[in-house]
């Protein structure tokens, strides 16, 4: 069965795949601006949960769904996102799948596909689709609606997404002045205890970590939880000749030169260069925007996949 | 050139083997009611010589299957007669590890278990831990994404793999990482039954071992006040590392077995396990302890020190032989369900069990929902395996009907294909179909498995016809 949501975007969809022409969607336009000359599919009145089981662990949402209203729903059971997703400023949970965006907890808890479970979605023929389910464990077929996640919005549109959520757990920050290569050893040292982390970041000369749950006075000062929602999303004031670069890479590797902070146990770094300080390195002003770097094997395998969910090219590829 | 005088001229002495006897230990995997002798076996021990096998297997439009150490259930490994099995079990190297940034990068044939054992001077241990964990391969546990008794906290296999190296049919090296960017190719392999790739080498997560951990054992009289428990432990914001749940049926064949003093008067056994440091497990454990009884435990016992531990677990890791000494054969099932339908779905099973006058023995991962029925049966009465595996399919079915799927971790592999046509409408098999032609258009890596052909969809013969449409109209029924 499907809803009248979905009947007209298939309908929609279609249409624009019989006259060649190209389609975005859009949630609340937090993180990119759309562009003016592509017809709009706006997400936002697909909207609320659709089924929630606290002690199933598993919540269904409309993928239009504001995060807050969401974080909120889960909160009022005692429950939470563990991937700690960033607001962009009312993002919604479809734009944030889409673009694949996990917080400071990653390290310790995972990233947001870990604990995606399902999908359904209409794909660029205007066929509604569903994968996966509402089960913490199926290996059913192609694990499709995990591999989506990152797709940002080029291949499918997602209507409906199940995910696994876990008890909200009270969280303590603490903080140590300390060099930033100090620090970044230091936390990946500590990562490697049994100590209940759930964050450890360099920010303006402080090495911070975050921890939930039962554990044994710490020999560090501790401050508020804030210092989490200024790195996620991080989104440092630059004057118009910076460029800031995100880089993904192991947790211990050495300090990047002008580095403004370090999330995710060292396995983030915001960095301000002029060209890519390191692999892995993406430049943030442009993240949303497209680009290629695969080499060729993965490259054609992106793009065949690309075909297979949008063979006429409705939507926009990013 | 022959293909198989192809192999031997490009590999070692050892590395092929064509001898029909020979092959026999490659002639089916962990669903050992299925058997087939391959042409040959190539057993390379290198990312150079998987190259070579697979181009000379192209070239020569031979079929593929990838084996690991062939304990899969659901016959995924399950060998062609026209086709090479491509062994890794010489690509057994554990090739990095690295303490600090808590990662070991591996070849495929490593088998699960030596991986907490290489990284246990570094307080450090590999999380997914199947049953089979002594002896199943990464690679296949990435293959089939494993899931283990520990996998509620702490994830299957795709939760805890960072980046793998895949070769195609064509030789391409392709890395798949976290990092990358656009759709996640890394998830998208874990699971898919060696029909996309081989995968050559894998890096994975490794987590710092727990201080310490507890297990608290209850009896109940009846398999709802049980599930209800579970619920209420879920409901109170606590993920224990396992929570297991066993029928009578079970407990018996366990107690008998074992003899750890589980309770023969219950009617379900709970088994739940806290880790972590040691004032978390100790606030853990009390408040189990309570909420187990509040919800009508008739039986509790805390382990008090670590033998008494691994000994109550003992009784449940030999669940599948104890029950097993009942009956010549047993057939293990794999579906989920949501927990507030254990109790119906048990009835139901029980049902068909005199429907079909064979017993079942059910066990159960009750933090997410993963039920495994053991179907009692002999394979020597004419008949009596088809009968246990339409009694299976019935199970399933069942599954799928309380919202559940047809398979929590052990794979699709040959086993369930029919039951796969029961959960995939046409458009998403079409789907399926057309991401396997992405990666492998020559179709040459495992063919027939995992993913049932539309025709074989036809013929099921079972669908569910809603609202008198057949599904696929548009092809021919035989």
């Amino acid at each position: 069965m499907t809803d009248v949501f979905t009947q007209q975007l298939s309908e929609q969809i279609k249409q624009a795949a019989s006259e060649r022409r190209t389609l975005q969607i859009a949630g609340s336009k937090s993180k990119v601006p759309l562009a003016l000359d592509i017809e709009e599919v706006s997400m936002l009145e697909n909207s609320g949960i659709v089924a929630y089981e606290p002690s199933e662990l598993v919540v269904t949402v409309k993928s239009g769904t504001k995060l807050t209203d969401l974080i909120t729903v889960l909160a009022e059971r005692d429950q939470m996102l563990a991937f700690e997703p960033p607001d962009y400023g009312n993002s919604t949970i479809g734009g944030t799948y889409a673009c694949a965006l996990t917080g400071p907890s990653r390290p310790f808890r995972g990233i947001l596909r870990d604990f995606v479970l399902g999908t359904k979605m209409v794909d660029g023929q205007g066929q509604p689709l569903t994968f996966g389910g509402q089960m913490i464990k199926n290996v059913a077929g192609y694990d499709v609606s995990r591999m989506m996640a990152g797709s940002k919005g080029s291949m499918a549109v997602i209507t409906e997404l199940s995910l696994k959520v876990v008890p909200l757990v009270e969280e303590v920050t603490y903080s140590l002045e300390m060099p930033e290569a100090e620090a970044i050893l230091f936390m990946n040292k500590m990562a490697g205890t049994t100590l209940p982390l759930s964050g450890c970041a360099y920010y303006e000369g402080k090495f911070f970590y975050r921890v939930f749950g039962e554990h044994q006075k710490q020999d560090a000062t501790p401050c508020d939880n804030s210092v989490w929602l200024t790195l996620n999303p991080f989104q440092p004031q630059l004057q118009d000749n910076q460029k800031l670069w995100r880089v993904d890479t192991e947790g211990p590797a050495p300090s990047i030169p002008n580095t403004l902070a370090v999330g995710m146990c060292g396995q983030r770094r915001w960095v301000l260069a002029d060209e890519a300080p390191a692999p892995y390195s993406t430049q943030w002003q442009s993240y949303f925007a497209p680009r290629d770097r695969d080499p060729a094997p993965v490259a054609k395998i992106k793009k065949g996949l690309k075909n297979v969910f949008d063979p006429h090219h409705v939507f926009t590829t990013l | 050139m022959t293909i198989i005088q192809e192999l031997k001229h490009a590999f070692p002495i050892g590395s092929v083997i064509s001898d029909t006897e020979q092959c026999t230990p490659y002639e089916c995997d962990g669903l050992s009611a299925y058997k087939e002798k391959p042409m040959a076996v190539v057993l390379p021990d290198s990312i150079d010589g998987v190259k070579t096998a697979l181009q000379i297997c192209k070239k020569h439009q031979v079929p593929v299957i990838t084996r690991g150490s062939g304990t899969g259930l659901a016959g995924g490994a399950l060998p062609l007669k026209d086709g090479i099995v491509l062994g890794l079990s010489k690509m057994n190297k554990i090739l990095k590890v690295d303490p600090l940034a808590r990662t070991a990068v591996l070849q495929p044939g490593v088998r699960n278990i030596s991986v907490s054992q290489a990284v246990e001077p570094y307080g450090l241990y590999y999380a997914p831990d199947p049953s089979s964990q002594v002896a199943c391969s990464i690679g296949g546990n990435v293959a089939e994404n494993s899931g283990g008794v520990h996998c509620l906290k702490y994830g299957l296999t795709v939760h805890n793999v960072l980046s793998i190296t895949v070769i195609d049919m064509d030789g391409h090296v392709s890395v798949m990482d976290e990092k990358d960017d656009g759709v996640d190719l890394l998830a998208l392999m874990n699971g898919s039954e060696g029909l996309l790739g081989v995968i050559v080498e894998v890096k994975v997560k490794l987590l710092p071992k727990p201080d310490t951990a507890q297990l608290v054992m209850a009896g109940f009289d009846s398999v709802t006040e049980c599930a209800d428990a579970v619920t209420s432990i879920l409901e109170k914001g606590i993920i224990p590392a396992g929570l297991e749940m066993m029928d009578r049926f079970s407990i018996k064949a366990a107690e008998e077995y074992a003899k750890v003093g589980y309770p023969l008067d219950a009617e379900a056994l709970l088994l739940c396990e806290v880790d972590g440091s040691f004032d978390q497990v100790k606030v853990d454990t009390q408040r189990i302890t309570d909420i187990l009884q509040k919800s009508g435990a008739t039986t509790l016992r805390v382990s008090q020190t670590e033998e008494e531990r691994i000994a109550l677990w003992q009784g449940r890791k030999n669940a599948f032989p104890a029950v097993g000494r009942f009956s010549p054969d047993y057939y293990c099932m794999d579906g989920t369900i949501p927990r507030k339908k254990l109790a119906f779905v048990l009835e139901q099973i029980d049902t068909l069990s005199r429907k079909y006058q064979l017993e079942v023995a059910n066990v159960f991962h009750a933090g997410d929902g993963n039920l495994h029925p053991l179907i009692l049966y002999d394979a020597n009465n004419p008949g009596e395996l088809q009968q246990t595996e339409k009694f299976g399919g019935e199970i399933l079915k069942l599954c799928l009907d309380v919202g559940g799927t047809i398979t929590g971790e052990h794979g699709v592999g040959i086993e369930k294909l029919d039951s796969m046509c029961h959960q995939f409408p046409e458009p998403e098999l079409k789907i399926f179909h057309a991401i396997k032609n992405v990666f492998d258009d020559s179709g040459l890596l495992n063919p027939g498995k995992a993913i049932p052909t539309l025709h074989r969809c036809a013929e099921v013969g079972q669908m569910h016809v809603h609202n008198n449409n057949l599904p696929f109209p548009e092809l021919e029924r035989f």
